[in-house]
């Protein structure tokens, strides 16, 4: 390939590629750099790296941040993963039968999400007072409870994503499956899904990622240190200016950031797998 | 047949579910009808800072009574909205830890329960108690004492200035970046400006006799407007800038950038490889420089179900010399109760900060001060950046807050 | 391969996936019964009925040949009503309601509130050592007085003289026709002891002891007292007496009314005040402008950056495209209250690291000058939103049938071309409700303007605390007093909330509207 070629087609891609990185990495060597610092604030200081030691690093084990790591995970996995099933069975709906209110009940879908939620916590700290009265681990305090919240947005935006995303696998695959006697639900799960794994993926990982930096409802509920998630733990480390703990701060933000990324990492084969994953067969 | 079989599947599954929470409840029930201190739980929601402190007190509280103590970790910017939508549900706790300032609120929300410190008021500082009063009844149990004053590195300034512009004077013969560090940014921070308002004789409020305030500006006027031209002259020097954040400052004062910044004690962590004194903020218009005081306290849930537990460990517990020094060491505030205060106050600093606070002005609790707030930082930092005429932006400033207070 | 099913006999196989359908259900209504259960016994009747009417739906749904689409939307949907659609409702119920400050909780609580507040220790009366005595059921106190006589009554007994009593350690350890309570009793009766009142004499101006910690007895007298068979409350200095008005507090003849109020529901009060400020007339319509043009334009620049990262880096050549891909989608892992902290500090005009560093020791106003904020704002949210179009983006690109694109190339269609006629339209069906999802998420995306610049800077001729890059929901923010500036009102913010919400919901509406063309295109 000549040169001028080889920069036309896949050479300017680097150049993207490297500028992208910069743009998207440079304010969190700032962070990294903080983190290391020793008693550093956040702002202040453009001397990177002017301190570097792991005391920030080492001082997380004596906080709780590594139970709040594990809550966030636990409560990101389940929420991920329950978006994904419940989200792809009703886009699976939406895409492929017809009835009456199927519009409707998409543009409902859409526009539900849409409401400002600025006010929400009073609304649902409510609800799960009066859940708790009867059954208490839907109640305050419980990761369940907290899971089950955001679960109430697995219909939604994710929704059509994936509806979108099927409306593009041929019908006529599952045309033929039927004819060979396949039920709706054989279809949906041994076909559909399979053919759809990159966008579950996508979903699951948003889904995931969103969870984890939530806060606003998460501090809401969460009511005993012990279960709180990343976020509200991280935020309270920062939310008094005056007891502002940075070093710790930004040394849990970065070791959080590492789930997200290990996350994508390993479902990027699936996300950019492409149709080639999920074999037909009929 | 297949509904019988999913009949079946259901029924036994819910039996054995109840089954399973019936024998979960007996032994519960049991538990709280025993006569026995140690059915009762106390709540207590506090601030990191607080946390340990509060902690040990339970602990001894716990012996004592053989109640049980929940200390709850919240973020203290979260404890006024969720105390004033908790407790209303009968969720809340039944003690929190809070600021006098948000006395107006609570009691106008009807979640906050009177405490009765009967002898005990007089082991306090008057101004901790007194800023807890509302019509005559105290509604908090005071544990420290906070205000600012003039942090000054020895090594850069032997002597304390007696006036502002010996300050400045002082602070460019050092040779410093800065000649004095106040934290301003682009929102300013009338709450560290306050003592230089008060030396131009432009309180926020007028007072009664007895201290109390009555909602009635007094920022406007002759001192006001000379205040903000002060303002304007002062940052056309280079004295102020809206650009020295709280961080900036702090960061700058460590390092040695420059040998004074006004500040409080909870700067004190950041500033140990520092010698410093405390000294009274220096006067700027000649009058003396009154910062604000503020006072944290513990308050109790008008809903709590153990209003008599949660009173016996505030009274009893939390008015020790040994629990408000616990306090005291965890948050570097001079405690509230006299006879800690007078132990803290061997550390030269604390007593520094201790006598400023003396002379010093509690901020007012009344719910105006919402309105003042808004309007009063950002005219500020207009004034200090050269965007605003400082007279017209003052007087407008003015106007915009009687026009909310209505 | 597949098990053959027996159509139209109204019998499904017991194929496996009907087992774990069964077993399912099954768990299912173990769980719902359970909870029925539950909440009769708590006698939640709200929870209950929506119990029921679940599983009912629920049975219905999988028990029937019918309503398959039910089948799959189902689960989704019940987390949908209760933990969404009930906000919704909820908020809008709000609306109609004065809840708020000084209409913080219900009429008992806020009469008992008053009654405590206006109760004034007697001046000069002495604290007294106290004892919790009960007489059969009923409580009363037993005090030493301080000539060391002790004294004793009950609510209906007022306080006499009692000889014969034990007194060690200057309190009551027993006394004559009253047991004493021990700690741990007192602590189970503990509301009924703080409630107790017991007179000092006959007459009510003396007032009555209290405890509230079952110490020491002071005593007091009250200046208010409330009539329950009247619904009155009566002020015992004054004499003014006072009757429960519509708003939702106690009212004086003359119009004074008490400080605490309760909740009531207002009707449409809420909605008439939003719109009577006049403060705020004038910067109502520069706010309104720039939430579109902020919306707008961060779902564009997202979308548009997002997209052609996604492009770039989809192409089976690019070595290290896992490294790109990774690194690129960061800004996206950090949660978005620190990104927001983080950028205020490096635009910071004289020491962020943007002026300082990057250019060089500049000074520019980045978060204080009116445009260049909205600016800022715009970038800030560009580096916080564009992972997410990216990685949408990214997976929506897997999806373009391979084939067009093929036969476009051997068409000759050069690369643009190919982009503008086939790339472009297949993403945008697949992402358009994404679009205008996100679309109506950056128009309320109050965390991010609150964090970064508080809506600052302010506007200088506006009498109210809004500023330039303020977007209507943190004007909510500001107009119903959250922001601390007044008393809160959240009956208030509730109404305008649902104002903001009909505006983008009609918004997003017709804009879905215009994708089903789209769609039916493709």
């Amino acid at each position: 390939m000549r040169p001028t070629r080889w920069f036309s087609e896949v050479g300017w891609r680097h150049v993207v590629g490297v500028l992208a990185v910069v743009y998207a990495g440079f304010p969190l060597v700032y962070v990294v750099s903080a983190s290391l610092a020793e008693g550093g604030t956040l702002t202040g200081s453009n001397e990177l790296f002017a301190s570097v030691s792991g005391a920030n690093y080492a001082a997380l084990a004596g906080t709780r941040f590594w139970t709040w790591m594990a809550n966030t995970l636990v409560v990101a996995v389940a929420t991920g993963a329950g978006t994904v099933l419940m989200g792809a069975a009703a886009a699976y709906a939406f895409s492929r039968f017809r009835f009456s209110g199927r519009r409707a009940g998409l543009t409902a879908l859409l526009v539900i999400q849409m409401f400002p939620q600025m006010l929400a916590f009073v609304a649902i700290f409510l609800l799960l007072v009066s859940l708790g009265n009867v059954v208490p681990v839907l109640g305050l305090d419980s990761k369940l409870a907290l899971i089950c919240v955001y679960l109430g947005g697995a219909l939604g935006v994710n929704t059509f994503l994936m509806y979108g995303f099927f409306n593009t696998v041929p019908r006529e695959i599952d045309e033929a499956a039927k004819i060979d006697g396949a039920t709706h639900a054989q279809i949906y799960w041994t076909i559909v899904l399979r053919l759809t794994a990159p966008i579950l993926a996508v979903v699951g990982l948003l889904s995931f990622i969103s969870t984890f930096g939530e806060f606003i409802i998460a501090r809401v509920l969460l009511q005993s240190e012990e279960s709180w998630t990343l976020a509200v733990g991280l935020y309270g480390w920062v939310s008094s200016l005056q007891e502002a703990n940075w070093g710790l701060f930004t040394a849990g933000a970065v070791v959080s950031a590492v789930p997200v990324l290990a996350l994508f990492l390993f479902l990027q084969k699936y996300i950019v797998g492409g149709l080639t994953a999920g074999s037909v067969k009929g | 047949m297949r509904r019988s079989i999913l009949t079946a599947a259901a029924l036994t599954a819910t039996l054995a579910l109840t089954a399973c929470s019936g024998g979960a409840e007996e032994p519960a029930g049991e538990e709280s009808s025993a006569p026995d201190g140690a059915g009762a739980t106390l709540t207590v929601w506090v601030d990191e800072t607080r946390q340990a402190a509060v902690e040990d007190a339970a602990t001894g509280f716990e012996e004592a009574t053989g109640a049980q103590v929940e200390v709850v970790l919240k973020n203290f910017e979260d404890i006024r909205p969720d105390f004033l939508a908790q407790v209303p549900t009968g969720k809340g706790p039944d003690i929190t830890v809070g600021a006098h300032d948000w006395l107006g609120e609570l009691t106008t929300n009807g979640v906050v329960a009177p405490i009765e410190l009967g002898d005990t008021a007089d082991a306090f500082e008057p101004v901790s108690v007194a800023a807890f009063t509302q019509d005559g009844q105290v509604y908090g149990l005071p544990y420290a004492v906070e205000n600012i004053a003039l942090i000054r590195n020895t090594e850069l300034a032997p002597e304390a200035p007696a006036t502002w512009d010996d300050a400045i004077a002082a602070g460019e013969e050092a040779g410093t970046r800065y000649p004095l560090l106040i934290q301003t940014s682009t929102e300013g921070d009338p709450y560290t400006y306050y003592p230089l308002q008060t030396s131009f004789g432009a309180p926020v409020f007028e007072q009664n006799e007895d201290g109390s305030y009555t909602p009635e500006l007094a920022l406007g006027g002759e001192g006001g407007t000379a205040f903000a031209q002060w303002l304007a002259e002062q940052a056309e020097a280079g004295t102020l800038s809206t650009d020295v954040t709280y961080d900036v400052a702090v960061a700058a004062f460590a390092k040695g950038e420059s040998p004074f910044i006004v500040g409080g004690p909870w700067m004190l962590e950041q500033f140990a490889d520092v010698d410093v004194a405390i000294d009274p903020i220096p006067s700027a218009g000649g009058e003396p420089a009154q910062p604000f005081v503020g006072v944290a306290g513990f308050y109790v849930s008008a809903q709590s179900e153990n209003a008599l537990l949660a009173n016996d460990f505030l009274v009893n517990h939390m008015a020790t010399p040994e629990a408000q020094l616990a306090l005291y060491e965890a948050g570097d505030r001079p405690p509230a109760l006299l006879e800690a205060a007078d132990t803290a106050s061997e550390d030269p600093v604390t007593a520094g900060f201790r006598e400023v606070g003396a002379d010093a002005v509690p901020m007012p609790s009344l719910p105006e001060m919402g309105a003042v707030w808004a309007y009063w930082g950002v005219t500020e930092a207009a004034i200090i950046s050269g965007k605003s005429e400082p007279e017209a932006a003052w007087q407008k400033m003015v106007d915009d807050i009687q026009g909310e207070i209505g | 391969m597949y098990q053959p099913v027996t159509r139209g006999a109204g019998r499904t196989g017991w194929s496996p996936g009907f087992l774990v359908k069964l077993a399912l259900v099954a768990l299912v209504d173990a769980l719902g019964v359970y909870a029925v259960l539950a909440a009769w016994g708590a006698r939640s009747w709200g929870v209950l009925t929506a119990m029921v009417a679940l599983l009912l739906v629920a049975n219905w749904a999988y028990f029937t040949r019918r309503a398959l689409p039910l089948k799959y939307i189902l689960p989704g949907l019940a987390f949908l009503l209760v933990y969404q659609v009930y906000v919704v409702a909820y908020t809008g119920y709000v609306a109609f309601t004065n809840y708020g400050d000084g209409h913080n909780s219900t009429k008992e609580q806020a009469i008992e509130a008053l009654l405590v507040q206006n109760e004034r220790r007697v001046e000069g009366s002495p604290s007294s050592p106290l004892t919790v005595v009960a007489r059969g059921e009923e409580l009363g106190f037993a005090v030493v007085a301080d000539d060391g006589a002790v004294r004793a009554g009950t609510a209906d007994q007022p306080l006499e003289t009692v000889d014969g009593a034990r007194v060690e350690g200057g309190r009551v350890t027993a006394l004559p026709g009253y047991d004493v309570l021990e700690y741990a009793a007192v602590l189970e009766r503990q509301q009924e002891v703080t409630a107790l009142r017991v007179p000092v004499s006959d007459d009510p101006a003396d007032g009555s002891v209290r405890t509230q910690d079952a110490r020491t007895g002071y005593v007091f007298t009250s200046t208010l007292t409330y009539d329950a068979a009247s619904d009155t409350m009566t002020d015992t200095v004054e004499g003014t007496t006072y009757t429960p008005n519509d708003e939702g507090r106690f009212e004086a003849a003359d119009g004074t009314t008490l400080p605490v109020g309760w909740r009531v529901l207002v009707g449409f009060d809420n909605f008439v005040t939003a719109f009577g400020d006049d403060r705020y007339a004038g910067p109502f319509l520069k706010i309104l402008l720039w939430t579109f043009a902020f919306a707008l334009l961060s779902v564009a620049s997202t979308f548009l950056l997002g997209l052609f990262l996604a492009i770039a880096f989809n192409d089976a050549r690019l070595r290290g495209r896992r490294v790109y891909r990774t690194l690129v989608i960061l800004p996206y892992a950090i949660p978005g209250f620190l990104a927001a902290l983080l950028w205020s500090g490096m635009l910071n005009r004289s020491y962020g690291v943007v002026n300082e560093v990057l250019l060089g020791g500049a000074s520019i106003p980045w978060l204080t000058d009116p445009l260049l904020a909205k600016l800022s704002v715009l970038g800030v949210n560009l580096w916080l939103g564009f992972p997410y179009m990216f990685l949408i983006c990214t997976g929506a690109l897997q999806s373009l049938p391979t084939d067009v694109l093929e036969a476009a190339k051997i068409d000759g269609a050069g690369r643009w071309r190919t982009w503008r006629s086939i790339t472009l339209p297949l993403l945008l069906v697949a992402t358009a409700p994404l679009l205008i999802s996100s679309f109506a998420f950056n128009f309320n995306n109050f965390t991010l303007i609150y964090m970064l610049t508080g809506g600052g800077p302010r506007f200088d001729d506006a009498s109210v605390p809004l500023g330039h890059t303020d977007i209507l929901i943190s004007m909510v923010y500001s107009v119903s007093g959250l922001d601390g500036t007044a008393a809160k009102d959240y009956g208030l913010a509730s109404a305008l909330s649902i104002v903001i919400f009909v505006v983008v919901a009609t918004v997003s509406a017709l804009a879905f509207r215009r994708t089903r063309s789209l769609e039916e295109i493709a």
